[in-house]
């Protein structure tokens, strides 16, 4: 009797496990996505490539997986850079598991341990990301506890140590190279609309919210005191009214002496405002900013695009076309006066204007300039920007006549009839080249850039596209005098022509030859052809692109941070998956 | 519920009050003594920070701010900062002024990037140079070093003819051997100019103790090659002319006496007038 007890007991256990086992896995879900880039490269003395210092082949790869079971989700990134491609940065150099995280969640709280992604407002005082195409990764490492405790506020908490490339993260030498201070922030946000029932089919619609972020970083300096504990603290509001939205936030940092700010003493302060109105076929956005010593890092050694805490938005029309987006703005954190301006607006469909599909009509304007820095007393005299003081006074309101960036921009998308479509865009832009990139004594770039971006479809599977492009400098073009030793700071300036031809047959093939050519460069050797090839083949989620030629030299930025893009020659394959 | 809102209310402000250090303004300076180990305060050993720059570099000016910020705090008697114009920003165009020098150009070493700098030549001589970031603890170091040399210029100036005579007294004061350099620089203090800042081009622009070249070559001339014992006199002299481009109210020499491996032991500084 005993043994038939024992025989039902197992069978009903592995019955049970079986069935556990088997709803676990049907809950279960899989995602992932893997990358791998990878550049050849070779000599090229057409474009002053006469060395590859010992460089031949640039890769990089990352492969990442999600996994999530009902609250539960866990997830893994795997990077190499072996070695990583030209302009990136060589601490990059290397292969392992950047990336884990675990992480619980349900109506009340959210856990999560490991590397963390979040955004604190619009991230003034705390932000960590990931940007593949800069080679860029802040993540956190440590601990995120997310609190609903009634509908319509959530309350954050979170500490950890940002990822330095490959650096450990348990630091036992604080005067290693790579020692960097441990961030710990919390953030409250409350929606009324939600929160209040009477509010919750109101027209009217607010949030509000406050964040507050410090770093601790052991002082390491000889000669200055540096301040181990810095906290910055934000408030934001959102309102809505019908069509109308308003959105602002407000930022101040403590004393934050650092290798960006120059080692000053004065505070950061930071604020952007946001006004946007929006209706069927029209759309219009004002935004305003202003940033004044705000750079915030858990290394204050630090000078490069690593361990920032916090983000600086920039409020610039992103150009995607490769003429137009030579020059994109990078935000100045130490200080810039910000403006912008977008309106959108389509002609509607059976007007004369608008003809069959309509016209989308687009026109952007940004500027940024500096802020006014006074002097301050330091010690017997007045100094500006001096280590060890304050740094400078800056009146709030005030603009300096000194302009690092203007794009003014027109933009036209029509759809002719069922084959053709065209798409034309109109810039005029100033870039303060010198500051922006660092090309000092270079001047600014003043440029009138213009493109056109038609579309012809053979027939259902087969299309054409042509790309024209040109860019026309104000002042530096051929005639223009450089001096010898300037040379170097010239190399993409002046009079640009950009053609690519692209034949795509759906859903899979693309084929594609392109030339920009610096045509009108003030310095006759400089005076290239970048011609590319490029062939591209997608099958479901699968990306393969293989292109041959030359690169110029540029920067590509995302989202106002940029990194400098060495000119190059030779062969790039890009594969990209995903399920 | 309450509980747990109450909890991390008083959490964020517990973080809050924690977060934040602020430091006086006034006293941002820490107190010289920062090795933990010599003495920075005593003594007379003296260091030679050189300051290799541009006039279109623009990161230059604010390291220049820190290298003399660090002399201003360590003692102006004690710390020497000389501006070595060198390197693709120093090259003379357009508006910008020309302080290029031969010997500024040697001992730049075909380094490729403004701001750099050396400590008593030390890095200069490893084939490497330190940015602005890393120049402190140099320079607290060789302040704690046993002081090995007096050094004493004495300067005679003819102001018709702008001749210079610059004749330099040095005493050992430990037994050493070995090479021994005394090297004559003459150094101009306050020139306005054009300089490329972060805000721009600043056209008048104060340039601080520009290096205007040596009166003994970039290496100077030996005074000894042997042993020296202590309390031997050494001296050596030489002579310039004064070029009428230089403001000799606002001229002085830096004479420093360096080691058959370049190493500065010991400098001292000279007013033209």
């Amino acid at each position: 009797m005993r043994k038939h007890i024992f025989a039902l007991t197992a069978l009903a256990l592995a019955f049970s496990l079986r069935a556990s086992a088997q709803s676990f896995l049907e809950n279960s879900q899989v995602n992932g996505s893997f990358q791998t880039d990878a550049q050849y490269y070779m000599l090229d003395k057409g474009i002053d490539i006469n060395d590859l210092k010992g460089k031949q082949l640039g890769i990089n790869g990352f492969g990442k997986i999600g996994y999530t079971n009902g609250n539960f989700s866990a997830g893994m990134r795997f990077e190499a850079f072996l070695p990583e491609m030209n302009g990136f940065r060589s601490e990059l150099n290397g292969v392992g598991l950047a990336n884990f995280f675990a992480s619980y969640n349900n109506d009340f709280i959210g856990v999560t341990v490991g590397d963390i992604y979040d955004q604190f407002g619009c991230g003034f005082v705390f932000r960590t990301y990931e940007e593949w195409s800069l080679g860029m990764d802040n993540a956190l490492r440590g601990v995120r506890v997310v609190l609903r405790p009634t509908k319509g506020v959530t309350i954050k908490g979170l500490y950890g140590r940002q990822r330095f490339y490959w650096a450990p993260y348990l630091e036992r030498d604080f005067s290693s190279d790579d020692y960097r201070g441990i961030v710990r922030g919390a953030d409250a946000e409350w929606d009324l609309n939600q929160s209040i029932a009477s509010m919750n089919e109101s027209k009217f619609r607010m949030s509000i919210g406050g964040s507050f972020v410090s770093k601790k970083q052991y002082d390491q300096s000889l000669f200055y005191y540096i301040p181990e504990n810095v906290g910055a603290a934000a408030g934001r509001v959102n309102l809505g009214y019908g069509n109308w939205a308003f959105s602002t936030e407000y930022a101040y940092k403590i004393n934050d002496p650092s290798a960006i700010n120059n080692f000053i003493y004065k505070e950061g302060r930071a604020l952007m405002s946001s006004l946007s109105y929006s209706q069927k076929g029209f759309g219009a956005v004002l935004q305003v900013k202003r940033v004044d010593n705000m750079s915030f890092k858990s290394m204050y050694t630090g000078k490069q695009n690593d361990l920032d805490i916090n983000f600086i938005p920039p409020i610039n029309y992103t150009h995607t076309h490769s003429l137009p987006s030579m020059y994109t703005y990078s935000t100045q954190p130490n200080g810039e006066m910000a403006a912008q301006l977008q309106v959108n607006y389509t002609i509607p469909k059976g007007t004369a204007l608008g003809g069959k599909y309509g016209t989308k009509l687009a026109f952007n304007m940004s500027q940024v300039n500096d802020i006014v820095r006074d002097s301050v007393q330091f010690g017997d005299q007045m100094a500006l920007n001096t280590p060890g003081s304050l740094g400078y006074i800056s009146k709030f309101f005030a603009i300096s006549d000194h302009r690092f960036f203007r794009d003014i921009n027109f933009e036209i998308d029509k759809k002719i009839n069922k084959d053709w479509h065209l798409t034309a865009q109109y810039i005029n832009l100033y870039y303060d080249i010198e500051t922006i990139e660092g090309h000092a004594g270079a001047p600014a770039v003043k440029a009138n850039i213009g493109f056109l971006d038609v579309t012809y479809k053979i027939n259902k599977r087969q299309s054409l596209r042509l790309e024209l492009q040109g860019l026309w400098e104000n002042e530096v073009h051929k005639g223009y005098e450089v001096d010898e030793s300037e040379k170097k700071d010239f190399q993409k300036r002046g009079d640009w022509a950009f053609a690519l031809l692209e034949y795509s047959i759906n859903p899979h093939w693309s084929f594609s030859i392109a030339d920009k050519w610096n045509y009108g460069n003030p310095v006759e050797e400089y005076r290239d052809h970048y011609f590319t090839g490029t062939i591209s083949y997608i099958h479901d989620a699968t990306r393969i692109m293989l292109s041959a030629g030359r690169q110029s030299e540029g920067v590509v930025c995302v989202g106002g941070v940029c990194r400098t893009v060495p000119a190059s020659s030779g062969v790039t394959l890009t594969v990209s998956t995903a399920f | 519920m309450k509980k747990t809102s109450i909890i991390t209310i008083m959490a964020a402000l517990l973080i809050a009050l924690v977060g934040c250090d602020k430091i006086d303004p006034d006293n941002t300076l820490k107190p010289v003594n920062p090795t933990g180990g010599g003495d920075v305060e005593g003594g007379n050993k003296t260091v030679l920070i050189k300051d290799f720059t541009g006039a279109r570099c623009v990161n230059c000016p604010a390291a220049a701010e820190t290298a003399h910020a660090l002399q201003h705090q360590l003692g102006e008697d004690r710390v020497f900062v000389m501006s070595v114009h060198a390197g693709g920003l120093a090259q003379p165009a357009g508006q910008f002024p020309d302080f290029l020098t031969e010997e500024g150009t040697a001992w730049y070493n075909n380094h490729d990037s403004n701001p750099l700098f050396s400590v008593d030549n030390v890095s200069l001589t490893d084939g490497n140079t330190l940015y602005v970031d890393q120049i402190d603890a140099p320079v607290a170091a060789a302040l704690t070093e046993e002081q090995s040399f007096e050094i004493e210029p004495t300067v005679a100036f003819d102001e018709t003819s702008r001749d210079l005579t610059v004749n330099v007294s040095l005493v050992s004061l430990v037994q050493q051997s070995g090479q021994f350099n005394v090297t004559v620089c003459l150094v101009e203090d306050n020139i306005i100019g054009w300089q490329i800042t972060p805000e721009g081009i600043n056209r008048e622009y104060v340039f601080r103790n520009v290096f205007r070249g040596t009166l003994n070559g970039a290496n100077g001339e030996m005074v000894s090659d042997g042993d020296l014992a202590p309390q031997a006199e050494l001296s050596c002299s030489c002579t310039g002319t004064l070029s009428p481009d230089f403001n000799a109210d606002e001229c002085y020499v830096l004479a420093y006496v360096s080691g058959a491996n370049g190493k500065i032991l010991q400098t001292a500084m000279k007013k033209v007038k």
